[in-house]
Formats: C-alpha cells, structure tokens, sequence
C-alpha cells in the first residue's frame, strides 16, 4: 500500500507544484514582457489544467487499486437494495480493514431491517465504519529537534484526491473564464474608473494581465497546499499563503483606496483567527509532540498521528480524571492507550478543549464565520474570478475542510460550539442578504450564510453532510460568481442590481446558467418525484443541504434543548431561496431599470460562456444520486472513526450526536419541511420582484429601522472599529509617547544630572584645583626656565634624552611588574 | 594554519583599510567604492569557505576543541585565541554577507569617502572579530573595537540630529561593556585567572573539578551581563537608543546594524551568559521570557504609531529581536527527586534553534527592510509614511521586491521570519501558556502595522509628498542588493535545515551542558527553588 501512497503522492505533488512554476514565470516574465501578451494566461491555465488532468488521474489510480471499493455500497444498494451481506466483505477487502474492529458486520445485522431506507441506512453505517485507507509520508523535513520533528508532508485519502479534483475543475474554468474577464488589462494604457488622483482624474496605468494570472496561480499552490499537508503545521503554513494570495488579489487594484483597505482588512481580521490557531497549535505541540496527521515512520520507529494518539483505533477520546490519555501504545496503525502502571503521556481534558477551539478559531477567520465574517464582503473588491475561486468555492471553504480534517480532535464542547457559531453566522448573513443591493455582495453574504451550514453540520456530527454541501456549493457559487462576472463585464463595471432589470434577453446564456445555480443553492426538487421515481429531480444543492437539515433534525430529537440549531437553518433555507430569486429576478427579469445600461450591455465571448456551461453542467448534477451517490461514497470514504455510530450524550456539552442510522431514519420528514421553507421563500421571492403584488419599497418603509439596521451589517464593522481598531492605535501612540517621554526623559534627566555634577567639578576644578596647579606650574616654569640650557635645538641629542628615559622608564616597570 | 586563516579573515577588511587609507587619492571616489566591494566580497567568500569546512558531526569548537591559540598577554593568561561552532558560524557568514550588501548599499554616502570607507572596514573587522573570538578579553577588545567607528559612521555621515544619536548609542553600549567587564572580573579572579570562554563554560557547568563558580557569582554576573546584552539587543527597557541610531544612521550602516550589530546581544548571551552562568540564567528565565514577549508586544505597538518610515522599522527591529530573548530563555524545570531539572528539553532546544534561526532571519529581512528604506530616501528625501503612496506604478521591481521583504518581517510562511517567530512561539507554551498566548497575539499587531505601511507607502492612486519628479526605477545594484537578500529570505523560508543542519548540534551541547551545569552546582549545595509561574 505503502507503494500505491508514494505513487500517488508523486502525481499530486506534480499537480501541486506546477502553479507554483507558472507563478515564478509569470511573475518574471510579465516583468520583461509586454502587456498585450495573453501568455501568462496560457501558461496559468496549461498549469492548473495539468493539475486538474494530474488529480483526475490520481483519482483514478486510487480508484483501480482499491477496486473502487469506496463506491461498492452504492452500487449493491442501488442494484440489490434489500440484499444484507452479513459477513461484510467490502470492508474485509478494504486495504487496512484488519487493523479496525468488526463492528461494521455487526451494525448490519442489527438494523437491517427491511425496507428500502433501512437498508440503505445500515449500508452507510457499514460502509463508514472502518474508514478508507489513508497514506501519509514526508516530502522534506524542517527541522529535528530530538524527539521533535517537523516536516513537509503529504496525507491523502478520497477526500484529498476529490478536494484536487474539485480544486483544480474550477480553478481552470475560472482561469478560462478570467482570460475573457481581465483582457481590458491588455494595455499600456489601463483607464481605472474606480480610482481617482487628488486632481480629480482617472487613473491611469499599464494593464497588469500577467500580474493577476501570476497571484491566481500562487493562490492554486498555496490552496492545494493546505489540501495535501499531513501535518497541522504545514496546513498553518498555506493557511498563511493562502491569506496573503487573497490579501494580494484582492487588493489587485492597488490605486483603489477601499480595495487596500479591503485587503488589509481581509489578512489582518484572518490573522486575528490564526491567533487562536497558533494557541491550538502550541498546545498540540507541547503535549502531543507531533503534528502529523498520519502515523508516521521515523527512522524505523513508529510514531501515532494527531488522530491515532487522540482517538485510537476505536474512534473513542480515553480520559482519566481531567486528563486525556494520549494512545501512544501499539503499531501499524493500531493504537492504544498504555496500561495502568505504564508511562504514559496525558493532555489535560480543558486543553484539548482549548486546542479544539484555537484551531476551529483559525477556520473562523478563514471561513468567515461569525463573529469573524466582516472581511468577506469586503473582499468582493478584488476582480469577480477572484471572488469566484478564492472568496466562494475554495478558500473560504478551507476553513470547513480544516474543520472537518481536523474532526477526531474536537471534542463534543468544541462541537457544540462549532455548531452555534455555524448556526448564528448562517442567519446573520443570510439576513443581511436579504437586503444589499450589489450582486457581488448578495453572493458574498450568500456564501458566508452557506459555510455557516457546513459549520453547522460538521459541529452536528453530519461530517460527510458538511463537505458534500462543501463540494456542491463550491460549483454552483463559482457558477453564480462567474455569472455576476459576465453581468458586470457585460454592463461595463456596474455591479448594483437596481440598475439591471430583463438582462435575461440581452444574455441568455449567463441568465439560465445562474438561474440553474440558484435553483441549486435554494435547494428546490421536483416534489413527488422521490416518491414517484425513487430518487427526487433536483440540483446538487437539494441533496446536500437536505443531508444538513436532516442531520439537524436528527440532533435536534437527541438533544431538544438545541432546538434553534434545526430551526434556523430550517427557516434560513427559506430565506436563502427568497434572496437568491430576488437576486435573480432583480437582475435578469422584469424591465430595465436603467436604460442606458440594459442599450449597451451584450452577452459575454464565449471563452467566458464556456466555462459557465461546465460549471452548470456540475453545480446541477454533481450530487447525482445523493447520499447513495458517488460523491457521497467518495466523501464518505474518508470519513473518521466513530462518526457513523454516533456519539451518546456526555462531556460537559452533555450532547449527543446522531448516528447514521438516526439521520437515515429522519431524512424523508427533513427533506419535506426543508423543501417546503425553500418553495415557500421562491414563491415570496416571485411575488416580490417577479409579478410584484407587493411593493418592496413599501415593506422597507415600514420597517425602516430593521432594514438600516441589516444594511449596516448587524454594526459589526463600527463596533470592531470602536472596540479594536481604535484602540490598538492609541495603544501604539502611547508606547511611543511612553518611549520619548518616560525612557529618554530619564536618560535625558540622568545626562542632565551629569552635566550638572560635571559643572560643579569645573568649579572645583577651577578655583581649588587649578589655584594649587597654578602654583605648581609658576615653580615648574621657573625650573624650566632654568632648564634651558638642555635645549639646544640638535637632534641628535634630543634622542640620547629619550633613550634614557625610555631605558628608566622600562627599568622602572621590570621592578614593579608583579611576577606571573 | 587555521590560525593564520581565521586571522587573515578578521583582518582582511583592516588591510582593506590601509590599503584604502594609503594608496587610494580621496577624490577617487568610485574605485574606493568598487575597492571596499572588493574587499568585502573577498571577506564574505572566505567566510563561504569556513562555512564549507565545517563539520555539523564534531562535536564542541572547530577547527579545534579548544579553538586555536596563540598567547598574547602571557602575564594575565589572556591568549589571541579564535574558533567557531554551529552557533557563531551562522553568524559570522551573516557579517560578511550583510556587509558585502551594505558595501554595495554606500554609493550613496556622499561627503568623505575615505573616511567613511575605512570606518567601514574596520567595523567589519571588529564585528568578525566579537564573533569568532573565543577569549573573553579578546572579546571584549573586538567589542569595543567595533563601537568607534560606528560611533562615527553614525555621528560624521548620519542625519540631522546625529551627535545626538550617535552619543546616546555609544554611551548605552559603553555602559553594557562597563557591566560586561565586571562580570568578566569577576569570573576571572573566580576561576583563578581564566579568560577562556570555553575554560570558564566549562567552570560554570561544573565540569572542571574542584573550580566552580557559587550561586552568588553566577546570578550576579548573569544579570549584569544579560543586561549588557539586552542593551544591545535591545530590548524593553533599553532600546531607546535604537530608533534614534537607525533614524539617523545613513542607509548601509543601518543594514550593519540592524543585520548584525543586533546580533552579538543575542550571541553574547548564548556565547557567555548562558554556558558560564547556567544558575543564573535558570535564576533569570522568566523574567527573560517576560521580557522578550513584552519587547514583541511593546516594539509592535510602538512601530503602529510611528510616522517616520525609518523608525518604524527600528520599532519592528525591536519587536522582531523580542523572539530572540523569549526563544532563548525557555528553559522549563520540574522537581527530579530533590533537584530541579530540565523538563520538556527538546522544547527549549527547539526554542533556542528558533532564537538563533530568527537571529539570522532578522539579519536578513531587517538590512532589507532599511535597504528600502533608503532607496525612496535618496530619492525623495524624506521618510513620512504619511507622504508616500502610489510606488508600485512609479517604481514597480522595487515594490514588488520591496514587499516580498516586508511579508519576511510579517513572518509569511516560506520566507525566513517565519520559522524563527512559529518555531520560538511553539516552544514558548512549555515554558509559560500565559507569556505564549501574548507572544502568539504579536502576529496580529506585526499583520497590523507592516501591511498598513505598505499600504501608504506603495498603494494607492498616487504619490503625494515631495520631489515626485526625482522618483526613479532602481538601477541595477540597488536591484542586486534587493534581489540577493529576497533570494536568501526564501531559501532559508523554504529550507531551514540549511541553517538548523549547522547549528543544532551546538545548541544541543548548550543546552544539555546547561542541564547539567544546573545539576552539578545542586549537588554542590546550591538551593534552586521552583517557583510556580503561569
């Protein structure tokens, strides 16, 4: 296996290190080059595409050699349902099955009851318990510090493979796309409306087409970066690269003040979440001792991972007291804590709590979570394919991935937490939604509202939930972001939907490829159509979000306290369809709202149309199958232990998580309410704006307050302005004061002091001193006077007197010299 | 033989002086230019060769146990004696490397060149000197060797206010070279009459029976000398003299010192105050930790508020340098049976690794730092953050480079500053998760302040201060300088082990020597008491 792992790791570091190649190119021959040359694009995209050739690839290697097993339960459950296979033999065949216990064979027998869900229930419960094989190994080494070590590494399991893939796919319709978006940067002479100089002129500057494909491509090594890390460090590496590839492009437009300030914005707030990651890290670190994802070999002696020492082969944190026993014990990937009376290593319970929050803390930032999420719309500043890639379907969602990767660490406190955090910034964000008038931003709160669903579904238990929802939203908000793209390229830089109106008919093409993002991202399906045909007619979006609500649901009748945690996303699912046809109605239907705007606005090329109609193509039908589908399988796959069993209530949370089977069993009722709140949000949506019977405009008079109140985004921006901005300059004026006046006034007084003393023994000096010497001096006068004689003026004398002094003066010394 | 090397090395530059000094007429100001170059890249490919040469097996000082000799005041058993290890080397490559570049940065020094250049050379030697010395004494002769002419290099060709900061930075070093030579009286009339270095860390680990220095001895001459070098390094509370020297110091001698006159506090303390006085330095650990966390915070707030481009970097200087002390001082104890001992001893291996790491990252990415500085300053003459802006239109490989340097300061993963900060902040819980927590909240306020000076400085629609006609693209050295110093904040970003391959062994000696010099002076009675610290 080990060999099918270096393989793999070869392909993927090819696919990994290629953007970075095209980066130090393009970055240095658009340096020497000339701004009409579309070559850097050509380059970037020959990049990534090879990635995405190179991940494809991989995926199918892996694919052949484990027999596609990671798909075997979709396939007995779709061609024999009913079927139980008692002895479990997919997962005997698995390549590490061995080394985890059984329990698969025996859940099967349990809840195989028959009916169709049942069964497909247990399957999954099958499928998931013993986990897919996992392969990690190591690139280079940083630094050893005895037992210490920290390295480069690679971890890759299905769900590595399906993030390259993913990562890559859009990546290069994106690259394609910009090709068509960016080419008014091919010219000396670029006219930037946005940006005035203080005499009141445009500014005008060379086109920077090779800088933008440049800082893409630095942002595809940096994001597939964080993907192929084994190693918490090394994710916090290009978790860093990442932020500053972001930070670069979006303040693309360096002349435009709100894009730097955006810029700093977007890096500053994330390192405030990279704050609480460093202490996760650091706890991690001084307990654990190691970083790595994956039980490493070092030199021969094996080392468990952050996951085996935590949670063991059976998937279950062992505590002692407060103490959290680190299961150090055992090889070949089978660990286990160390007996009674045995040294062992132990981690108090708080802190791994802590741990599980610092780091979640960096996904905060990442991921724009509340109360972290301000930087996100802001960042819509940057060129719109940036904020497809990097601000809706990979870096942003990093944060999740991390959230997910890192599962076997959090504890159920951190779980809890994630969930509320997830909950709350859903809401806020889609609420905000509801009212912003700049297309961009409606898809930016969109997708902060959206990663709080995943969030929410990881910290749920639902891990596959959340990256499944991961996967689809990555392709149909690249969808609607590229899509916005050819609107506002198309309407020549005007981004506020209050001037669109019908551009359904001047750009068919954009127009019914985002209308197919949006039925995606509200999460409409054909009602009946499960009943009728056994699957249900919908978009990717309709199975991912209906696996959240459901593993919502699920939570929710384990734990009726956290009641809200299925009622939010519930009602939000309603909102986010409401906005999202509100965007679309606004923008596409109805008459033109400004003339002048809707005569000069043209469907864009088709190097831009195409990569639309892919994406479409994938934001429809990726989740094809759903939770019996190959996505999900694939996700499925890398799943880790103990997630699928669920988790009885306990910790001081006192929660407990769904197990699969109790998701399974609440999935019809979710998918029905779930659907109802989206259809419901549509049909106010299209009464609205569509064939208004109702004003909007009157319905924001009347509630004014709540309506500024939403625009101002919740206040957060002034408040963090008032509680942190401002103060850390006061802060930093007064430790400057502090240094001139305090530190140099005491050096300075203490220089006075001694000029003052100084002056005083000039005094002494002077008139007591000097009234001796003066006496002294008058008698040496004389004497020399007297001495004249000995000046004779010839020289050869003058050296016999030094001679002799010379010969005195070492005589002098020899005798008092103390002996050595 | 490796005598008369490690000599011809520290003594290329003062050759390079006289030369200079006689045979160069004063007008000829461009072949003295190119000369010192010359004199300086010869310096730094022989350092190249020393580097080559060394060996990261052996074990203690090369290219001898004991360095090599020779004597010189055979009264007061004081010898010529030099050598290097895994923890001086690094640095001595650093000296020549930034004086090589800083050599190059003096085209624009613009009033008495002869002097200026012959200073310039001599401070070389003085800086190469300190680091390759392995006699206390001669250390000390090379320390203050070093500080005339960067007293006058400062007071002659410096700004406005120059005397003044050129008398403030000589009378603080003077005052830490004055506690610096009781303490080395200390130890020499308590070891009977030993300046050895290595004799005397040896004396102080408890290795040399029947000589030892007592608890009293060590803690008192571990806070005079950590004060001597704290001064240099410098941290809180003695930094003031920082920001006025670079402020006023002309471009290339604020490379030097920023890139490596900082250095020989840190050095000084792993080199003396550490080996020698390991009591001490356990009796001062918190208080050090404490320190250096406080300078992180404390130089970044500072470097916030400052208006003054140049100050600004000196502030990050301050802040930056705070990651050294912390990293160094991480030396976490436990109760063994009835002695104190090192616990988590890889920790503070790694810890002083990171201290060390981030001496030459420093090094690096702060001569680059006030390299940039001066580009814009010969230009435009002045250095108001307020009054910049718009630069990367006017001047686009010179901001492009320009940032690629400030993201090594903000500590950018894959550039050097960041795996000296990551790797001493990780260290740092070990020791104190209170003082770890505030070291780690630096990354927010070092984000803060480097990416809002570069946005003033390099954003925006366009330059707003004076002289913008004057505003012209780098030429092709002022490119080099840039060039080479990126180049090198990314491989040592990239690969680390390049610099932790030469240095680990030594500071894995230090530190276990350290444990065991705690150990011996237990036994011989000395009461360390643990004093529980968050």
């Amino acid at each position: 296996m080990d060999s099918l792992g270096s393989e793999l790791s070869k392909y993927l570091l090819l696919a990994w290190l290629l953007p970075l190649i095209g980066f130090a190119v393009e970055v240095l021959g658009g340096y020497w080059g000339n701004r009409q040359d579309k070559r850097a694009a050509y380059l970037a995209i020959a990049c990534i595409g090879a990635g995405f050739l190179l991940s494809s690839f991989t995926f199918y290697r892996w694919g052949t050699e484990t027999h596609w097993q990671a798909f075997a339960g979709s396939v007995s459950e779709s061609g024999h349902a009913s079927v139980a296979d008692p002895s479990g033999s997919d997962g005997h065949e698995k390549p590490d099955a061995a080394h985890h216990p059984h329990k698969a064979a025996g859940t099967e027998t349990t809840h195989g009851t028959p009916g169709h869900s049942e069964t497909a229930g247990a399957h999954d419960d099958a499928a998931h318990h013993s986990p897919g094989p996992s392969y990690s190994g190591t690139f280079y080494t940083l630094a050893t510090f005895g037992s210490l070590t920290l390295s480069i590494d690679y971890y890759i399991d299905s769900l590595t493979i399906l993030m390259f893939c993913m990562v890559t796919l859009i990546a290069t319709c994106i690259h394609i796309f910009a090709v068509g978006y960016m080419s008014d940067e091919l010219t000396d002479e670029y006219v930037d409306h946005s940006a005035h100089t203080s005499d009141g002129h445009h500014v005008h500057r060379p086109g920077r087409f090779h800088r933008f494909f440049a800082f893409l491509s630095l942002f595809c090594f940096s994001m597939l970066g964080i993907v192929l890390a084994g190693n918490i460090f090394q994710v916090f590496v290009f978790w860093e690269l990442v932020g500053i590839s972001s930070f670069l492009l979006i303040g693309f437009y360096t002349e435009r003040k709100s894009a730097n300030v955006a810029a700093n914005k977007a890096f500053i707030v994330n390192r405030v979440g990279d704050f609480g990651f460093i202490i996760g890290l650091m706890i991690l670190w001084t307990y654990c001792g190691t970083f790595s994802f994956g039980d490493q070999d070092l030199n021969g002696h094996e080392q468990p991972g952050l996951f085996s020492m935590i949670r063991g082969s059976d998937g279950e944190i062992t505590t002692v007291g407060d103490d959290v026993i680190l299961k150090t014990v055992g090889h070949n990937g089978h660990w286990e804590a160390p007996h009674e009376g045995e040294s062992n290593r132990t981690l108090p319970y708080f802190l791994l709590v802590i741990a599980g929050l610092g780091v979640f803390g960096g996904c905060v930032g990442k991921s724009a979570q509340f109360p972290l999420q301000t930087w996100l719309p802001d960042a819509m500043e940057g060129p719109t394919p940036v904020s497809a890639l990097v601000h809706s379907a990979t870096m942003v969602a990093a944060g999740v991935y991390l959230a997910a990767r890192f599962y076997p660490v959090f504890t159920t406190e951190v779980l809890l937490t994630i969930a509320y955090i997830g909950c709350i910034t859903l809401f806020i964000a889609a609420t905000i939604a509801v009212v912003a008038t700049d297309i961009k931003r409606v898809l930016a709160y969109s997708t902060i509202s959206q990663l709080g669903y995943m969030m929410l579904a990881i910290g749920l238990g639902g891990w596959a939930a959340g990256l499944f929802h991961l996967i689809t939203h990555a392709f149909f908000k690249s969808l609607m972001f590229l899509c916005s793209g050819s609107v506002i390229h198309g309407c020549h830089h005007e981004q506020e939907m209050t001037k669109m109106g019908g551009l359904r008919h001047k750009m068919p093409i954009t127009a019914y490829t985002m209308l197919i993002g949006v039925i995606a991202i509200s999460g409409l399906a054909i009602p009946g159509s499960a009943a009728l045909i056994g699957f249900p007619i919908a978009f990717s979006g309709f199975h991912s979000k209906d696996a959240i609500v459901a593993t919502a649901l699920a939570y929710t009748s384990l734990n009726p306290i956290h009641f809200l945690l299925f009622l939010t996303p519930l009602v939000t699912a309603g909102i986010t369809a409401f906005y999202m046809f509100r965007l679309w109605f606004y923008t596409f239907t109805g008459k033109p709202r400004d003339e002048h705007i809707y005569s000069h606005c043209h469907e864009s090329p088709a190097v831009m149309c195409m990569p639309l109609v892919v994406l479409a193509l994938f934001a429809a039908g990726c989740a094809f199958g759903g939770e019996n589908g190959p996505l999900y399988h694939m996700i499925g796959n890398s799943e880790p232990l103990g997630v699928a069993s669920g988790v009885e209530a306990g910790g001081a949370a006192g929660v407990a998580l769904p197990s699969h089977h109790a998701i399974h069993e609440v999935h019809g009722t979710a998918g029905v309410v779930a659907l109802l709140a989206a259809g419901l949000g549509t049909i106010v949506a299209f009464l609205l704006y569509c064939r208004p019977v109702v004003d909007p405009e009157s319905i924001k008079r009347q509630f004014s307050g709540v309506h500024g109140f939403l625009v101002e985004k919740w206040q957060f921006d002034n408040l963090y302005d008032v509680a942190f901005v401002r103060p850390s300059h006061i802060v930093g004026r007064w430790c400057a004061t502090f240094d001139k006046e305090v530190l140099d006034g005491i050096l300075h007084s203490t220089a006075r002091t001694a000029i003052w003393i100084g002056t005083i023994d000039r005094k002494f000096d002077e008139t007591i001193v000097d009234g001796l010497v003066n006496v002294v001096g008058n008698v040496t006068r004389s004497v020399g006077m007297s001495l004249t004689v000995f000046q004779t003026g010839r020289i050869r004398q003058y050296v016999m007197f030094i001679a002799i002094s010379v010969v005195a003066l070492f005589a002098l010394l020899f005798a008092f010299m103390p002996k050595a | 033989m490796d005598l008369i090397f490690l000599s011809v090395l520290i003594f290329m530059p003062t050759a390079g002086a006289l030369v200079l000094a006689v045979l160069f007429n004063s007008k000829a100001v461009e072949p003295m230019r190119v000369f010192t170059v010359v004199v300086t890249a010869i310096t730094f490919l022989m350092t190249l060769q020393l580097w080559m040469n060394f060996d990261p097996g052996v074990s203690g000082i090369q290219p001898e146990a004991n360095g090599v000799s020779v004597e010189w005041i055979g009264t007061w058993n004081i010898h010529y004696r030099l050598g290097y290890d895994g923890i001086s080397l690094p640095l001595v490559v650093l000296t020549s490397f930034i004086s090589m570049l800083a050599a190059l940065a003096s085209w624009s020094i613009n009033k008495l060149h002869k002097g200026y250049f012959v200073l310039f050379l001599l401070l070389e030697t003085g800086m190469l000197g300190v680091f390759l010395a392995l006699d206390f004494f001669l250390f000390y002769v090379f320390w203050e060797v070093m500080l005339l002419p960067m007293y006058f290099l400062i007071g002659v060709w410096g700004g406005p206010r120059r005397e003044y900061a050129a008398i403030k930075f000589f009378l603080y070093t003077l005052a830490g070279s004055v506690l610096m030579l009781i303490a080395m009286l200390m130890f020499y009339f308590g070891s009977g009459g030993e300046f050895s270095i290595l004799k005397l860390s040896a004396i102080g680990q408890g290795r040399v029976p029947g000589v030892q220095f007592d608890e009293f001895t060590q803690i008192t001459a571990f806070i005079l000398l950590f004060i001597g070098f704290a001064i240099k390094v410098p941290c809180f509370p003695f930094h003031t003299w920082l920001p006025d020297a670079h402020v006023e110091a002309p471009t290339p001698i604020s490379m030097i010192l920023a890139g490596v006159l900082l250095k020989m506090g840190g050095y000084g303390i792993l080199r003396i105050a550490f080996p020698i006085c390991p009591v001490g330095a356990q009796y001062g650990a918190y208080c050090l930790v404490a320190i250096g966390v406080i300078s992180i915070i404390y130089g970044a707030f500072a470097a916030l508020a400052q208006t003054d481009f140049k100050r600004m970097v000196a502030y990050s200087s301050v802040s930056h340098m705070g990651y050294v002390i912390l990293g160094m001082a991480v030396w976490a104890v436990a109760q063994d049976g009835n002695i104190v001992v090192t616990s988590g001893r890889d920790y503070w291996l790694m810890g002083m690794n990171g201290a060390m790491f981030q001496m030459i990252a420093h090094g690096i990415s702060s001569a680059g730092m006030f390299f940039m500085v001066g580009v814009i300053y010969d230009r435009v003459h002045h250095r108001d953050l307020n009054q910049f802006g718009g630069l990367f239109a006017l001047m686009p490989l010179y901001s492009g480079l320009a940032a690629g340097i400030f993201f090594a300061g903000l500590g950018l993963p894959g550039l050097c500053g960041f795996i000296g900060e990551v790797f001493v902040v990780l260290s740092t819980w070990n020791f104190s998760p209170v003082l770890a927590i505030v070291a780690a909240s630096g990354v927010i306020l070092t984000a803060g302040y480097i990416l809002w000076t570069l946005q003033r400085v390099y954003l925006g629609a366009e330059y707003k201060g004076p002289h913008a006609d004057e505003i012209t693209p780098m030429n092709a050295r002022e490119a080099t300088i840039g060039v080479t110093l990126l180049f090198m904040a990314i491989v040592l970003g990239v690969y680390p082990a390049l610099m932790f391959d030469v240095m680990n062994g030594s500071m894995a000696e230090l530190v276990d020597g350290m444990d065991a010099g705690l150990r011996a002076a237990q036994q011989s009675g000395a009461s360390i008491t643990m004093t529980p610290t968050p």
